[in-house]
């Protein structure tokens, strides 16, 4: 993916780039440290010249481009990683094709997926949580839900605002006699993988009827393309609701409703409530796990982590050092963990963390380890 | 006897004038009504893109999602190169089977060629980007703004095709024969006489079949991909306006959605632009009628 001659005029530039501008007034922002365990060189990443494409989930496009603006300017010039959100399902399936550098999706791999590409690596980068956002006139406190309610509206069951069960868990709120405009994802998605298998875990009548699934089969509502989609819908849908990833009604300043966890609280979505998710889950070998439904009190039920997909020995290493490196520095650089916080997501737990680092180190490419010094 | 016949002509007279006047407004009034959502569209893209296009827009990379501000100058370059790339690989390709459908297509094999080429104008855009994905991108490994080019190209000969042999056949018998009977042989006769002349009704059909490709989306979406990055490396991954245009529109940001208005009037305007170059330099029409 790296041209020859080219890549050295590149790295040269951008060397006389930097030395150009330390010698001037300085750059407007001054990369922080990275840190690094023994044998593993500060400088990580520094000199690396390449073009990367990516592709895959939309819940983590936000992060995954902030950090790719960040790491080109702070760190590499002469990386440009390109992400584009084309969603979970397509992310799954150019990285097994080949055609992309990394993938990227909230659900991770099925068997079946992994057998077609073995070399597939998952990678927790960040832990998000898939909100429902509404658009009802006059509300001032956020709405309530739990899952067996939602379940019923999704299922086409529970059409209209004041149903006794919406009217039950929300007490004092005046809602209105209108049908809700139910909007889901109409591409293969994370955040329906994420959404339906809560679902499923809190409605025997939805695991038993649709299943967890990227593209389900909807008894109900309208589809829009992408978290973008279902937002504008939404949003320009009077008495809609849909769900999103957090930050994209964040973006948009869309309400977003508490939901019942399985300890019976009702919890609104933030990063501390979906960094309760994930403690106390048993994180297998492979990174593969759902944390909805999980069990502390103060845990948000629908959240998860999003997954980039690497090979495990890649065949170029002129793709993979870079892309190692980026990864290394989106761990632990302050930088990083600031542009995800900036965009509301959660970064992972520090006992995952430590076994990404391991998990890192023990990427290569044509047999060779990429990270040892 | 005369009088009445001459009164019977004039009331035929009037009677057909009148038909005349009614036909003649209501292909007037067809005109407008065709007109008028041309002017709408013009009317709307200006109001709702001019707040949006600013130097900023064509001089600067996109800023990260939800940060406002920022530019499309990588959308512009990509747009310029692949249209640029597919016109430099379609033209010659569509103008030489034109010309062939022109000067040796009058037989059979002529009009299955005929026939095959006003079937691939029929392909729909999204069609043939799945042909490319399949042909290039995966066996490439790899989503590529040549890629892009190659589909645009698709789109771009049928339609320089069939217009260049519109043109070769307009030109004039007399010009040939006078090439004849000056001693040039056929080919010498197509390349230095027949061309030249049709030059100017070519270059308006390459035009046409450029502002047809600038402004797709459908083959981009998976043969190009996109690229938040400036770059101008036809082996990687690269934006195109409407790829843009079509995340912005939907995006969940205001100033995206200002932007793609922009980037719609700038695609427009190019356009215009272009063409009007173009023709300045080419003159408007063929030479041709004696």
């Amino acid at each position: 993916m790296v041209t020859g001659p080219l890549a050295l005029v590149a790295t040269a530039a951008a060397l006389l780039l930097t030395v150009a501008c330390n010698g001037a007034a300085g750059p407007a922002r001054t990369p922080t440290a990275v840190a690094t365990p023994a044998g593993i060189p500060v400088n990580v990443g520094k000199g690396d010249s390449a073009q990367l494409t990516g592709a895959g989930s939309t819940f983590a496009a936000p992060v995954y481009q902030a950090w790719a603006d960040d790491y080109h300017d702070l760190v590499a010039k002469g990386v440009r990683i390109n992400y584009q959100s084309i969603g979970s399902g397509g992310g799954i399936q150019q990285f097994t094709e080949g055609t992309v550098d990394f993938g990227a999706t909230d659900a991770p791999m099925t068997d079946a997926e992994l057998a077609k590409a073995p070399d597939a690596q998952h990678l927790p980068m960040v832990m998000g949580a898939v909100v429902l956002t509404y658009s009802l006139e006059g509300l001032k406190a956020p709405l309530r839900f739990d899952g067996p309610t939602l379940a019923k509206i999704y299922l086409g069951q529970v059409t209209k605002w004041n149903d006794p069960a919406i009217v039950a868990i929300n007490p004092g709120v005046k809602l209105p006699n209108s049908k809700i405009q139910v909007v889901h994802r109409s591409d293969g998605s994370g955040t329906s993988f994420v959404f339906t298998d809560w679902l499923s875990k809190v409605s025997p009548e939805w695991k038993a009827k649709i299943g967890v699934s990227k593209n389900p089969n909807w008894p109900a509502g309208q589809g829009g393309k992408g978290n973008e989609g279902v937002t504008s819908a939404v949003k320009q849908t009077p008495n809609a609701l849909g769900y999103v990833e957090l930050n994209y009604a964040l973006a948009n300043k869309l309400p977003f409703a508490d939901v019942q966890n399985r300890a019976g609280h009702f919890v609104t979505p933030g990063s501390a409530s979906t960094a309760a998710a994930a403690e106390g889950v048993a994180i297998p070998e492979d990174y593969r796990v759902s944390i909805t439904n999980s069990e502390g009190a103060d845990a948000y039920p629908i959240a998860a982590f999003t997954f980039m997909l690497v090979h495990r020995d890649a065949k170029s290493c002129s793709a993979q050092k870079p892309l190692v490196d980026f990864l290394w520095w989106a761990l632990h650089a302050q930088d990083a963990t600031a542009a995800a916080d900036e965009l509301n997501y959660t970064p992972v737990p520090a006992s995952v963390a430590t076994r990404l680092e391991r998990t890192l180190l023990s990427l290569t490419c044509q047999g060779k380890a990429v990270l040892a010094p | 006897m005369t009088g009445s016949l001459f009164e019977r002509s004039e009331t035929l007279y009037r009677r057909r004038r009148a038909a005349n006047r009614l036909m003649t407004g209501v292909m007037v009034l067809a005109v407008v009504v065709a007109l008028v959502p041309l002017f709408f569209i013009l009317f709307y893209l200006v109001t709702k893109g001019i707040g949006g296009l600013t130097l900023d827009l064509l001089t600067q990379d996109p800023n990260r999602p939800g940060r406002p501000g920022g530019g499309v100058r990588n959308a512009i370059a990509g747009s310029a190169i692949m249209v640029g790339l597919a016109t430099a690989i379609g033209t010659p390709i569509a103008i030489g089977c034109g010309v062939f459908l022109a000067e040796y297509g009058q037989n059979r094999l002529g009009t299955v060629i005929r026939f095959l080429v006003d079937v691939m104008a029929g392909i729909p855009s999204i069609t043939v980007g799945l042909f490319v994905y399949g042909l290039v991108v995966l066996p490439q490994k790899g989503f590529t703004a040549f890629a892009g080019a190659l589909a645009l190209a698709i789109i771009l000969i049928p339609i320089v095709a069939r217009i260049t042999e519109e043109m070769v056949l307009l030109v004039p018998r007399s010009l040939r024969e006078a090439a004849y009977a000056l001693g040039a042989p056929r080919w010498r006769t197509v390349l230095r006489v027949v061309l030249p002349t049709a030059t100017p009704g070519i270059v308006t059909g390459v035009i046409l079949a450029l502002s047809r490709i600038a402004g797709e989306a459908a083959p981009l979406l998976f043969t190009s991909l996109g690229n938040q990055f400036f770059s101008t490396d036809v082996f990687q991954a690269m934006d195109a306006l409407p790829l843009r245009i079509f995340v912005y529109a939907v995006g969940p940001y205001d100033y995206w959605h200002e932007q793609a208005w922009a980037m719609s009037l700038l695609l427009v305007g190019a356009i215009l632009v272009v063409s009007l170059i173009v023709r300045a330099l080419f003159g408007t029409r063929v030479t041709v009628r004696q």
